[in-house]
């Protein structure tokens, strides 16, 4: 054999598998699972890339409790940037000025979520630092579970624009508070008046600014190119990741740029946003990766530590959620069903958690890991149940075309 | 099964349905959000009735019985402004046009009733290609006899009508070449086209007995006729025009229909007759095709000309009775048009042209809808 090999110049190599080895193996088999769950049982697709992350994180190859950083850090911020900004850039502002039923609802639903879930956890013992924190960190709805559901079902009706809007508001009021409470710790931990005041102002101020050089530079291409090109969506994609590379360098806010730039989009110009299916393909690669590193971001010590808290806070969220949303669905329109089926929607807790935590970890290595378990147990419980639950939601209210529901038989259009 | 009695109606008493579109304010494709502006509407105290259609992205709007065009334009505008209203709560938005310029019909979904269910099931691919939106428009006659006797007047002018009302250029994202391209999914029915040249109720009656007794048919309903009689109302109701842009053009079609009514019924300008509808077809075609261009054969003389040069003569001779019937308004309005872009197809294309954009297109006829002066 090896008489053969040097025979054929053939010199055999040490195996050593790196990241490109490995990542190609992940999009492999998350592609592989993703198809598995959606053909069999009809399940969404990320749902199959979030197990294989959970797999990864019970074989204890998981971030564990090292967080979000390096390379994995960049590969959620750019995945969750295309998704924040093509959520953003269906929120129609002008909405919730003709309909104060839903303003009032999506206010009510971020802040009181906010406030139960803050009481609930000191009224178990939890420190207040802890319970501001965990309450601001889970106050957000996972744009990247409801955006890729809604588009992979192809759902449409109040649910799906509801859901999509309420996740928007949540979204920016969570990253918000979230510097807020950044500037009360630096405040609480070191005194520090200035840095409490600039920080936050400096986060904010740069990330509208940016925001707005990217809305801008995003519409000036759209007025010249077709954006359904299948070139222009590569030039688009481009945009959005220069901008984030720059919010990076500048230390500003990866969730805030993009969200605030689709916002900007749709609601500067009346002309339609029409996105080229390609880019959710183009995006397909980076999204895969980020529900496998979001599924891998538990282990099974931050499950025993901070299980029984994040039980406590999923509940509480949900239950004032669903009371905020219910008591508003006559005044915003929706029908009993519809807000059942909304609050469910609003359940998934993912990417933005992770993100937001991380952000803490910088500012605040020491407190960090205090909050650490129980974000990352709450995420690994809705990890897999939440894009269950919003497809659940979707057919509750009737908003899944028939097509979706026979693609567990196998029909494809 | 039979058709039953007539009904009896006040002469040249009118009622006006429209189909609409309902479309999202994203990328203005159609969105399935009928039942949802149901549930609002219901709450407003409205001059007619806003009803589900066949697929859950249409709604149908009909005035209540009304007697003048001006009656009509005020019932379709309180009824406008209510579902605008209701829409722009759900973040929604309403078009008239005959078909939706893009939406690809296997998409759709059949609205949830037992006989909507019925139809797709028979009628298959047909039943959703039958998203498109048309006005019907129906005129009181004082008996049977007398609605047969002017059904078969009014042919005469279907393809002015079809022209005049013309508002559905593309289909499924292309432009199809067409100014009512809604109408070729009509004709696609088994029981489309015209009624049976018959001129008192006793014909008719055992003509439908016929029908019903081959089981082809079990009510009226199942006729897909342009102009058919509808017994329970004591009407005839016109079924060929799209669904215009705005609620003016839909109020100004019901006036010319009745003023036309009035004519044929008080001067008995042309004595109908079965030859009549030897250039049916051919004129109806024409007129689906070119519009107002299109080539109109004079089912008497044989004679050719333009449609717009036969709508010319007739709003002529119209002018008298429109005045009778206080429906200058509306054929000051359609002379408007006539002098300018003609019908809503050409505007529609004019708009394509400008914008390179349907939803943008989609976007515009929203703003028209609504009545906001569009951009």
């Amino acid at each position: 054999m090896e008489d053969l090999l040097a025979y054929l110049h053939i010199a055999p190599r040490a195996l050593q598998p790196g990241v490109v080895f490995w990542s190609s193996i992940v999009l492999v088999v998350g592609g592989s699972l993703g198809e598995l769950v959606f053909r069999v049982a009809g399940l969404p697709r990320i749902l199959g890339y979030s197990a294989v992350g959970m797999v990864i994180a019970v074989v204890g190859q998981g971030a564990g409790e090292y967080y979000l950083g390096g390379v994995l850090r960049v590969i959620v911020d750019l995945a969750l940037g295309l998704l924040l900004f093509e959520l953003g850039s269906r929120v129609n502002l002008r909405w919730l000025r003709t309909n104060p039923g839903l303003l009032f609802t999506s206010l009510a639903e971020a802040l009181l979520s906010f406030l139960a879930v803050f009481a609930a956890l000191r009224f178990m013992g939890l420190s207040l630092n802890v319970a501001l924190t965990c309450a601001t960190l889970t106050m957000a709805t996972s744009a990247a579970v409801i955006g890729r559901v809604a588009s992979e079902l192809h759902s449409a009706g109040q649910v799906t624009e509801r859901m999509v809007i309420l996740t928007a508001m949540n979204t920016l009021i969570a990253v918000l508070l979230h510097k807020l409470i950044i500037s009360w710790l630096h405040l609480d931990t070191a005194g520090d008046w200035m840095l409490a005041i600039t920080q936050p102002l400096y986060t904010f101020g740069g990330s509208i600014l940016v925001a707005a050089l990217l809305c801008g530079l995003v519409a000036w291409i759209a007025r010249r190119l077709d954006l359904r090109d299948e070139n222009s969506v590569l030039l688009l994609l481009g945009l959005i990741m220069l901008a984030l590379t720059v919010a990076r360098m500048f230390n500003l806010s990866t969730l805030l740029v993009p969200l605030l730039a689709g916002v900007l989009l749709r609601n500067t110009s009346n002309r339609p946003w029409v996105w080229s299916r390609h880019f959710g393909t183009a995006g397909g690669v980076l999204v895969l990766m980020l529900f496998v590193i979001v599924g891998a971001s538990w282990s099974v010590h931050s499950l025993l530590v901070g299980g029984v808290a994040a039980m406590v806070l999923l509940l509480v969220r949900t239950a004032v959620k669903g009371l905020v949303i219910t008591a508003g669905a006559r005044w915003s329109g929706i029908s009993l069903r519809q807000s059942l089926a909304l609050t469910m929607a609003l359940t998934p807790l993912s990417g933005t958690a992770l993100v937001l935590l991380a952000d803490l970890q910088i500012s605040h290595p020491g407190f960090a890991p205090q909050v650490a378990p129980i974000i990352f147990s709450a995420i690994a419980i809705m990890e897999l149940l939440g894009p269950i639950v919003v497809q659940w939601a979707l057919r509750l209210s009737g908003e899944l075309p028939a097509s979706a529901s026979s693609a567990k038989k196998g029909v494809r259009a | 099964m039979s058709v039953g009695h007539f009904a009896e109606s006040q002469a040249l008493s009118m009622g006006v349905e429209l189909e609409l579109q309902i479309v999202n304010l994203h990328d203005f494709d159609l969105s399935p959000g009928s039942g949802d502006l149901l549930r609002l509407v219901g709450k407003h105290k409205l001059p007619g009735l806003v009803t589900p259609e066949i697929t859950d992205s249409m709604i149908e709007l009909c005035t209540g019985v009304c007697h003048s065009h001006a009656q009509v334009l005020s019932q379709l505008t309180e009824i406008r402004n209510a579902l605008v209203q209701c829409a722009a709560q759900l973040n929604l938005g309403l078009s008239g046009g005959g078909t939706h310029p893009f939406q690809q019909w296997s998409e759709r979904r059949i609205y949830d009733t037992p006989r909507f269910h019925q139809v797709a099931e028979l009628y298959g691919y047909l039943s959703k290609q039958f998203t498109i939106f048309g006005q019907h428009v129906h005129i009181g006659c004082p008996g049977p006899d007398q609605a047969l006797v002017l059904l078969h007047g009014l042919s005469r002018f279907i393809p002015h009508l079809i022209a005049l009302s013309a508002s559905s250029p593309f289909v499924q994202g292309t432009d199809t070449g067409f100014h009512s391209a809604r109408l070729n999914s009509v004709f696609a029915f088994p029981l489309s086209g015209r009624a049976p040249f018959v001129l008192n109720w006793g014909d008719f009656n055992s003509f439908f007995d016929k029908m019903a007794r081959t089981g082809v048919v079990k009510s009226m309903k199942d006729f897909y006729w342009d102009i058919r009689p509808k017994p329970e109302y004591g009407t005839i109701e016109v079924r060929v025009l799209d669904t215009p842009l705005t609620i003016e053009k839909a109020a100004a079609m019901a006036g010319l229909v009745q003023s036309l009514a009035r004519w044929i019924t008080m001067e008995r300008p042309f004595e109908p007759a079965e030859d009549d509808y030897l250039p049916y077809t051919f004129n109806r075609f024409q007129a689906c095709r070119f519009g107002l261009d299109g080539t109109f054969v004079d089912p008497k003389t044989g004679e050719h000309r333009t449609l717009r040069e036969d709508i010319y003569t007739t709003l002529a001779a119209l002018a008298p009775h429109a005045a009778a019937l206080h429906a200058d308004d509306a054929l000051s309005l359609i002379r408007g048009e006539l002098a300018g872009l003609g019908n809503d197809a050409t505007w529609i294309r004019g708009v394509a042209e400008r914008e390179h954009l349907l939803p943008e297109v989609v976007r515009q006829q929203c703003q028209r809808w609504a009545g906001h002066p569009s951009r």
